[in-house]
């Protein structure tokens, strides 16, 4: 269980959106969300609509890259760096 | 003093618990050499490389971590100068720190991108030999392979970061990549972030693991094109048409087999790159397709070209932006393909059959994506259990999918519109003599790729293990590929695959070299008369033989004037008083139209004479007149009859090149004029498939066949005049012996009508293809039946490297040493049996 708010929102969108019936806590800040193909090109960049429109921020497309969005807690970084 | 003999032992005992796994991976590298060399993977570049790697990657174990990346950057640079020689090497190296050095200058990115374009411009015309430069032309292909895309990637990347010189050095010249034109396009912060990333003994074993996959991958390969693959001609029911489009779509483990090979090797310095592909044949939407195949090109695309694109158009909506980027992808990637063989091979292809593969794909994926878009598609933790109902959805899916991309897959591959719809004639003309309309092939693959998707299909890319006991536990590759080794080592030793039996040991020799399949030996034959045929295919063995191929090599006899062209059944013929220089000697053609000496039309009385009835081997394609087999033949036999009697032998070479089974029964009509008393009827393999494949050409092309018992055979076969060369081809093939039986007949009735004995000689093809020992058989049989004396020359070439007999890789004619081998061989049998062929003191 995270005690990060943002890594908290994203996990629960992946959940919902991504992986329903699975178990939240089989969803970890190390599992590679990228890398290990849970979420493709389609699923990131529905991802990256619902940050830019939850915390209103703008993602740029090289910002679209695992080094960015693979774990959850690269995804609240990087959240983090566009809020100030 | 006691306490250090004490902690001795400890530590050495710390050490081995340490660095076991150095020795176990030590050990498997040493496998994977022996197996490289058995079964001639890839190269003998790339075998020294490997050779290379792996004793780099022993010393490069105990460096300091900061030394690593040097030490490997040092290793590349030493492959290229290994491989490509030293000058070669350095040109190489020098071109490609030139651009390196381009992009570091302290210029706005857009100065710099216009003069790595313009650098670009001169070495495109240094490929295209505008530029005459004292480089050889082998470093463009390779130079491209390290720039072409990398470059692209590395500049993206720049933006946001700063490189070290070794990394960059690392990155555009890696190890392996002197040894292949076709390189994966990896990803510069991929491989940055992924350096070292996981324990090092992890990385390293996944390396081998993927190394002895990419093998599997090769030997596999080896196995369906050589084995399974069939032309057009060959497709006349339901599993023929089967066996096509899957072999012809399986020939991509080419591809697959190699990148592993690279990726795992790059594992052994600590790169520990995601994987290339992923179980491609299994996919289960046309969008998965695209997510599994090449993923280090789809990377690219999504990077370089979609999402900036999507960003964009994404004001229009994000649906029209996911449409137009991933069709625009799609073309781009159409173009770059042929942009890439630009390089490889020095034309820019755009042709009908890539825009249909590659906009129809793009079509797919779009309406896939889109509805992945709206509506997501499954995935998993792997906490979940999928139900049966979907788990059966699934296969059927990945059975579609797999059957749809092999139908456009041989769209793509395919030579022309005619040769696709061909394959499927049978559909409307009905299944041809020999053909069965039961799709049992086609079942039994459809039930092996539900099978696989049901039980592989939804495995992420993520290290599976296997538990061994005891806690222990293995990545289930790692298993896989030690089971994997301790079965190929041993079976690719001659000492133990010899005791399996004739057949099996046969196929074991034909999987440890790169043979021609039956289709592309007889494109490279047909490359000799009509020039290069359309070889752009990446996965055909036939490409890589025409990658060594000099621009205007030997000349072809199409555009030559050696030969010129008739109007009737023998539609060419070898042109009188004839001469041309080329690299391997001088061509001249008599006043009768031979390769061959001076002759009176009637032999003298003392004069034994025979005529020899042949293709280009017999006629001397490739070696100087004096030193064809029938030349040196005849002077051999002259120089013992000058030592025993006045009797004289006079040999007449009648061979035109090109020409196959049936011309020669015309031909011997010519032959006739000179009064023999021999006819040697040259075979030289494949005399089926070359009888076929010329009155197929004959039938399409509209030529009157003089022969009505002939015309008679080929109605019988239900062969139309309307009808393609191809579909002619489906109709003959259940034929092809009852035709060459013709052919014998003719020949050798004509012959002992007139008391002429006929020979038939074989000469073996010097690399045979998988079908020819049975189809030898076959013709060696009619040939007996029809009355022929027979001369088999099977073994004449034993005991010898065939390489080293045939003029080029590109170009496998005899050389003179074995036309000799050939002249030894002819003039053994007419010694054993001298009466039979009218020389009674030879």
């Amino acid at each position: 269980m995270t005690n990060d708010p943002i890594e908290s929102t994203v996990k629960d969108f992946i959940l919902e959106e991504f992986l329903p019936g699975e178990r939240p806590d089989a969803l970890t800040a190390d599992t590679a969300l990228v890398t290990e193909g849970i979420l493709d090109s389609l699923a990131t960049l529905r991802l990256v609509s619902f940050l830019e429109k939850q915390y209103k921020i703008s993602i740029a497309p090289h910002e679209v890259d695992p080094e960015y969005l693979d774990t959850l807690p690269r995804i609240a970084a990087l959240v983090r760096s566009k809020l100030g | 003093m006691r306490s250090t003999i004490a902690v001795e032992p400890l530590q050495s005992v710390s050490w081995l618990r340490q660095h076991w796994h150095y020795g176990a991976v030590l050990l498997q590298l040493f496998a994977i050499v022996i197996v490289l060399r058995q079964f001639q993977i890839e190269n003998g570049a790339f075998r020294e490389v490997s050779v290379l790697a792996f004793a780099g990657f022993a010393i490069h174990y105990f460096l300091p971590m900061r030394y690593r990346l040097p030490f490997f950057a040092g290793l590349s640079v030493t492959a290229a100068i290994l491989v490509l020689g030293f000058a070669n090497g350095l040109w190489l190296l020098g071109f490609g720190f030139t651009l390196l050095g381009i992009c570091h200058l302290p210029l706005p990115m857009w100065v710099r991108v216009a003069l790595l374009c313009g650098v670009g411009l001169l070495a495109a015309a240094a490929k295209l030999q505008w530029i005459p430069g004292p480089w050889s032309q082998a470093i463009w292909p390779i130079l491209a392979s390290m720039f072409m895309f990398r470059i692209v990637v590395y500049l993206y990347d720049m933006r946001h970061e700063k490189p070290s010189l070794a990394r960059s050095i690392s990155y555009f010249f890696m190890l392996p990549n002197v040894c292949f034109p076709m390189f994966p396009v990896v990803d510069y912060k991929g491989f940055r972030r992924t350096y070292y990333d996981a324990d090092e003994h992890q990385i390293y074993q996944t390396g081998v693991d993927w190394m002895v996959r990419g093998i599997v991958q090769l030997i596999l390969y080896r196995a369906i094109y050589f084995y399974w693959t069939l032309s057009p001609g060959d497709v006349i029911d339901p599993d023929t048409m089967t066996q096509y489009l899957v072999a012809n779509f399986l020939l991509y483990l080419r591809i697959s087999g190699d990148f592993h090979l690279i990726t795992g090797m790059l594992h052994l310095f600590g790169f520990n790159l995601i994987p290339t592909h992923h179980l491609y044949c299994l996919s289960s939407s046309f969008t998965d397709f695209w997510r599994r195949i090449n993923i280090y090109w789809k990377d690219f695309m999504m990077k370089i070209f979609y999402y900036p694109l999507f960003f964009r158009l994404r004001k229009h909506g994000e649906v029209p932006a996911i449409i137009v980027a991933t069709m625009i992808v799609f073309a781009l990637t159409w173009l770059l393909h042929s942009y890439q063989w630009f390089w490889l091979r020095g034309d820019f292809p755009i042709i009908w059959q890539d825009a249909v593969f590659w906009m129809g794909l793009a079509v797919l994926v779009v309406f896939g994506a889109v509805r992945e878009f709206k509506h997501g598609r499954s995935r998993t933790l792997g906490t979940t259990q999928e139900s049966r109902r979907d788990m059966v959805l699934r296969g059927l899916r990945t059975v579609g999918v797999f059957l749809a991309i092999c139908v456009l897959w041989s769209i793509w591959t395919s030579e022309s519109i005619v040769h696709w719809i061909s394959i499927w004639s049978f559909l409307w003309r009905g299944i041809p003599d020999g053909g069965s309309p039961f799709p049992l092939l086609l079942a039994a693959i459809c039930v092996v790729v539900f099978i696989g998707a049901v039980i592989f299909g939804r495995e992420s890319a993520a290290t599976q293990f296997i538990a061994l006991g005891n806690g222990f536990r293995l990545p289930r590759a790692t298993v896989e590929t030690v089971l994997l080794l301790g079965l190929i080592v041993p079976v690719g030793l001659p000492q133990v695959y010899t005791h399996f039996g004739a057949d099996v040991a046969n196929v074991i020799v034909s999987l440890r070299s790169g043979g021609l399949s039956r289709a592309d030996a007889a494109a490279l034959e047909r490359g000799y008369y009509e020039g290069l045929t359309r070889v752009n295919r990446f996965n055909s063995q036939l490409w890589e033989v025409y990658m060594d191929r000099p621009a205007g090599g030997l000349m072809e006899v199409g555009g030559s004037g050696l030969t010129r062209l008739r109007d009737d059944f023998l539609q060419t013929e070898l042109a009188r008083g004839y001469r041309s220089e080329t690299k391997h000697g001088a061509i001249e053609t008599n006043q009768w139209g031979m390769r061959d000496g001076m002759y009176t039309l009637e032999p003298a009385g003392n004069v034994v004479r025979g005529v020899i009835l042949g293709f280009s081997t017999v006629m001397g394609w490739g070696v100087e007149q004096n030193e064809t087999f029938e030349a040196v033949l005849e002077e051999r036999i002259n120089r013992r009859l000058t030592e025993i009697s006045d009797q004289r032998f006079e040999l007449l070479n009648l061979a035109v090149p090109g020409y196959r089974p049936p011309q020669q029964v015309m031909a011997l009509e010519e032959g006739l004029k000179f009064s023999p008393d021999v006819v040697f009827y040259t075979a030289a393999g494949r005399e089926q498939w070359n009888t076929i494949k010329f009155l197929a050409e004959t039938v399409s092309k509209g030529v009157e066949i003089p022969y009505p018992d002939l015309a008679a055979l080929l109605a019988e076969a239900g062969v139309d005049s309307d009808m393609s060369e191809t579909e002619v081809l489906q109709r003959l093939k259940p034929h092809d012996d009852t035709l060459v039986a013709w052919v014998y007949d003719r020949i050798a009735q004509r012959c002992m009508a007139l008391g002429i004995r006929p020979v038939w000689i074989y000469v073996p093809p010097l690399f045979p293809t998988a079908e020819e020992p049975e189809e030898h058989e076959r013709a060696r049989r009619l040939a007996q039946a029809a009355g022929f004396e027979i001369v088999d020359l099977s073994g004449v070439f034993d005991g010898r490297d065939p390489a080293s007999l045939s003029l080029e890789e590109w170009d496998r004619h005899p050389t003179a040493a074995a036309h000799a081998m050939i002249a030894g061989g002819l003039y053994e049998a007419m010694a054993e049996h001298p009466g039979d062929f009218g020389l009674p003191g030879l």
